[in-house]
């Protein structure tokens, strides 16, 4: 089997982010591998150790993605891949799409796995999409993977009225879900040998298309300003005499709150 | 008596004796090497006051009639010494006498009564050593056919001793009332008016005649010589090694800080990956004086009284600990040796196909066993806490703790197996420079509005306050962290903050073996406060406080640091801030191991207490240098506690036993073990956690 997963590089959202004339404030930032995505290659990876998968890792723009990428070959993954292209600076998840199904195709893959989400965007659109362009079946905020044969997966999801079981047959895309298991944590050994390893490096041109042909030039949307969330302010504490503390809240509710 | 017999035993049981020594010290010398051949001064005080004045033995309270059982015997033997040196010089010729130790001289009597009443003493003490294991049976005691051997070994030489002299008491008796001069030399006979306990012995014997008293006189003194010489040589087979180990053992302890610091390791030699170097994965990675504290282990349990791992029902038994790592290492003794020959030779060697060939013979004689998984347990290896209560009570100094920490790296670094829980707050650390993996930009928030500078505003300061992860994320340490900032401004001091600049300082992902974040944390923090400058620190965290005292010096950081209930005594004397008494009701103190323990502070704390408050200080049972940890220490508070009892529990519930109203803490951890022992308990009403910053800045005055 030959899987292909996704990572983002996105920006650590423990992080106070702070908003300055529509644009986020780079100073004091720092960027790390999309919470969802890890799970995606802890998947890849227990796949592999499980069936001796092939694991491929491809990742979109960022910059320098050296340190993500090397965190993933310490997981496990065998071979990195990272586009980097100028042209791909205000991609949105459809070009995201057109960029993944290119690597797809020139690598006879079985499997895609992606994370459902990306934590800084939360737009969970991309690996739909991709399996979309490509054709294939897509099953989305997957919590569990089993295999069934070479060319079968048994699939939970997390559906609306409760867990699903979907048998899919590859080639598949898979999105998954932070609940499906707990990433590891690189070790040291893995992340010193991963100092060694390549990291394949393309731009579009490099991939066998270009901006225009994945559509660069009109994507389907666009950021046009960032604001900064409104702060939470605190709760308030009631004590004192139940019946009291019920009245006061009462029309605490109706006048100032004006809920009820 | 019978030179021939006396030269024949003595030369087989040296050659004996010699061959096991040299084996072992063989086998010490194959060892990882360990620099302990400095101040010979200090080292020799060492020696004098914990092993011959047996201070440990005799100093604690808890253990004093076993304590001073022991160091009677221990003082006996060393009086001895002098009488077997005698005894030996008897089988060449009898009537032997040392030069200095004859009758002519007072030193010769003085020497007869001390050695004779020791030998009573001794003599009493066995039978004591006997009694206790066989009918008080104390816990920690582990009863062994050896034990028992050996305590009928001792009594033999002292019974067999004093009947040999009482013998004689009577013959000289006999003869001088026939006129004759006994061994026809005048000067036997008055030497027994020094020697009370012979004289008993002696009248035990009375009804005996002449030849039954030469007999006997022959038949104890070969018995003793021949009970002396086989001691000696069953005595490096087992845990009674120490008796003549322990006192190097004490000589080559560690000076300055209490144990072996962690050591910093070359994470960027390529080699040491390769060869699995780094960490304690082998039994032939022990330093030799590791390989000595394991020969010294008496295996009398102290360790295992007061460990908090063990108390609460955990695997870690140390003594055991000890024993299977000895037998591992007597069981690999002869690869060891070869193995260190061919890593000598492989470091002279310059011809590289030669070099693989020594290389894949060295690898064929590593131990067949995991050291952990196979000789030590996974869960005995990660239920220490690292608080060091065996190390303090260990009479022969065993270092538990550095082997313990070394065996993790091994475990972290070579394995990478390790308790997974331990994987969010190390993600913590690696992202945000906390365990708690809050945002790194959150970690002045808690001074929002106190008007506290961080360094980077103005580093023109005296002191630097490092506030800490717990001090900084955790909601009820900020509350001291606040405190202490409210003392320190009330004091005038001049301090700072690092703020979003500060970065845990590493010591619970050194504890737990990842030392590739430690060096990260570390390196980070040093370089920040090398700066700025920074001189004098104050913290309110004691893990930061050693970390940053002890560990950073390895790698470029040298600062003077102080914990604050120190400052704040220093604060109180200089009159810089006045206190009223304001606690109600009783007070005590729970000591945080990486205060006292590892610090030495214990002073402080208390004084300060007794300003502060209105009713009694309590001492808890276990305190001081026998504190009993809250079970946060060595990554445990990052850990699940599954196994037993939690520590917490156990130590709250001695606190609630104290029946006080508030317990005081110095350290972030402890707070909230502590705390939320008493939610368990069901007694945060009754009983308030405080940390000492908070006791001081409610009684402000």
């Amino acid at each position: 089997m030959k899987i292909l997963t996704t990572v983002k590089k996105v920006v650590d959202v423990e992080l106070n982010i702070h908003v300055k004339d529509g644009a986020i404030v780079e100073d004091g930032l720092q960027y790390v591998i999309n919470a969802w995505d890890e799970n995606a290659v802890e998947t890849t990876v227990q796949l592999k150790e499980q069936t001796g998968a092939e694991t491929t890792l491809v990742s979109i723009g960022g910059g320098d993605n050296t340190d993500i990428i090397r965190r993933c070959y310490a997981m496990g993954i065998e071979r990195g891949i990272h586009i980097e292209d100028p042209a791909l600076d205000k991609a949105d998840s459809f070009i995201y799409a057109r960029v993944l199904q290119k690597v797809f195709e020139q690598g006879d893959y079985d499997l895609v796995i992606t994370g459902k989400q990306a934590q800084d965007t939360d737009n969970g659109q991309t690996g739909i999409i991709l399996a979309e362009y490509l054709g294939l079946p897509c099953v989305s905020n997957v919590i569990g993977v089993e295999v069934i044969d070479d060319k079968h997966l048994k699939v939970s999801r997390a559906g609306d009225a409760g867990t699903e079981i979907v048998e899919v047959e590859l080639p598949a895309v898979i999105t998954v879900d932070v609940s499906i298991n707990e990433p590891r944590l690189p070790q040291m050994r893995g992340l010193m040998m991963a100092k060694k390893k390549k990291i394949e490096v393309m731009d579009l041109a490099a991939l066998g298309t270009s901006a225009e042909e994945i559509g660069c030039a009109a994507p389907k949307s666009e950021v046009i300003e960032f604001m900064e969330s409104e702060k939470r302010s605190g709760g308030r504490k009631f004590e004192g005499d139940p019946a009291e503390v019920t009245a006061q809240v009462v029309e605490l509710l109706a006048s100032e709150a004006k809920v009820i | 008596m019978n030179p021939y017999l006396m030269s024949f035993l003595i030369l087989v049981a040296l050659a004996v004796f010699a061959r096991t020594m040299t084996g072992r010290i063989k086998l010490l010398m194959a060892l990882e090497p360990a620099d302990r051949f400095n101040r010979i001064k200090d080292r020799l005080v060492n020696l004098v006051v914990i092993a011959i004045g047996q201070k440990r033995l005799v100093g604690r309270a808890r253990e004093r009639s076993s304590g001073i059982m022991h160091a009677f015997i221990f003082w006996g033997f060393c009086v001895l010494l002098i009488r077997s040196l005698m005894l030996y010089g008897e089988g060449f010729q009898e009537g032997f006498r040392l030069p200095v130790f004859g009758h002519e001289n007072l030193l010769g009597y003085l020497y007869l009564v001390v050695k004779d009443i020791m030998e009573g003493i001794v003599l009493v003490m066995v039978l004591y050593a006997i009694y206790r294991r066989a009918v008080i049976k104390p816990k920690r005691l582990h009863n062994s056919f050896e034990a028992y051997l050996v305590l009928a070994m001792i009594g033999i030489l002292m019974i067999s001793d004093l009947l040999y002299d009482g013998a004689r008491c009577n013959l000289v008796n006999i003869y001088h009332a026939a006129g004759i001069s006994y061994l026809n030399h005048p000067g036997y006979g008055p030497e027994f008016a020094w020697t009370p306990v012979a004289r008993a012995a002696a009248s035990l014997i009375g009804g005996l005649g002449q030849p039954a008293l030469d007999g006997l006189m022959q038949a104890m003194f070969w018995l003793h010589i021949c009970t002396q010489l086989t001691f000696l040589n069953i005595l490096p087979l087992g845990k009674h090694f120490h008796v003549i180990t322990a006192l190097p053992n004490v000589f080559f302890k560690s000076l300055d800080y209490p144990h072996d610091k962690p050591k910093l390791l070359d994470l960027e030699d390529e080699d040491a990956w390769e060869n699995e170097t780094l960490g304690l994965n082998h039994i032939h990675q022990l330093t030799w004086k590791q390989g000595l504290d394991l020969y010294t282990c008496t295996e009398c349990g102290r360790c295992k009284d007061v460990c908090p791992a063990y108390v609460t029902d955990k695997p870690l038994n140390l003594f055991e600990f000890n024993d299977h790592l000895k037998h591992e290492l007597l069981e690999n003794a002869d690869n060891i040796i070869k193995r260190a020959e061919l890593v000598r030779q492989l470091e002279q060697c310059r011809d590289q196909q030669e070099a693989e060939k020594i290389k894949e013979k060295i690898s064929g004689l590593n131990s067949q066993k995991q050291l952990v998984g196979e000789v030590i347990g996974e869960d005995t290896l990660w239920a220490c806490t690292t608080c060091r209560a065996c190390e303090e009570v260990c009479p022969v100094t065993i270092e538990h703790v550095p082997r313990i920490i070394a065996m993790r790296q091994g475990q972290v670094l070579m394995a990478e197996a390790y308790p997974k829980e331990l994987n969010p707050a190390l993600k913590g650390l690696e992202r945000n420079g906390n365990p708690w993996g809050i945002g790194y930009d959150k970690r002045a928030d808690w001074a929002e509005g106190l008007e506290v500078k961080t360094m980077a505003e103005d580093s023109d300061v005296e002191y630097l306050f490092w506030v800490g992860c717990a001090g900084s994320f955790d909601d009820r340490s900020k509350k001291v962290s606040k405190a202490l900032a409210q003392i320190l401004q009330k004091a005038g001091v001049s301090f700072a903050i690092l703020g979003t600049e500060e970065k845990c300082t590493g010591d619970f992902a050194r504890k737990a073996g990842n030392e590739m974040l430690y060096q990260m944390m570390a390196q980070e923090n040093i370089e920040t406060l090398n700066n700025y400058g920074v001189k004098k620190i104050i913290t309110a965290c004691p893990h930061c406080l050693n970390t940053l005292k002890h560990e950073y010096p390895q790698m470029g950081g040298n600062y003077e640091v102080i914990h604050h209930s120190q400052f704040i005594a220093r604060l109180i004397s200089e009159g810089r801030i006045r206190l009223k008494p304001s606690v109600s009701g009783a007070l005590t103190y729970h000591d945080p191991c990486y205060l006292g323990r590892y610090n030495n502070v214990f002073d402080q704390p208390r004084s300060i207490l007794k300003d502060v408050c209105q009713g009694s200080f309590k001492e808890l049972e276990r305190c001081g240098q026998e504190s009993f940890c809250c079970g946060a220490g060595g990554g445990r508070m990052w850990m699940e506690e599954n196994i037993g009892k939690r520590i917490n529990l156990e130590r709250t519930e001695e606190i609630v036993r104290q029946q006080v109203s508030s317990v005081a803490v110095g350290c972030p951890f402890c707070l909230t073990m502590i705390e939320d022992g008493m939610k368990e308990l069901e007694k945060e009403e009754e009983i308030r956690t405080l940390d000492i910053a908070e006791l001081v800045a409610m009684s402000l005055a």
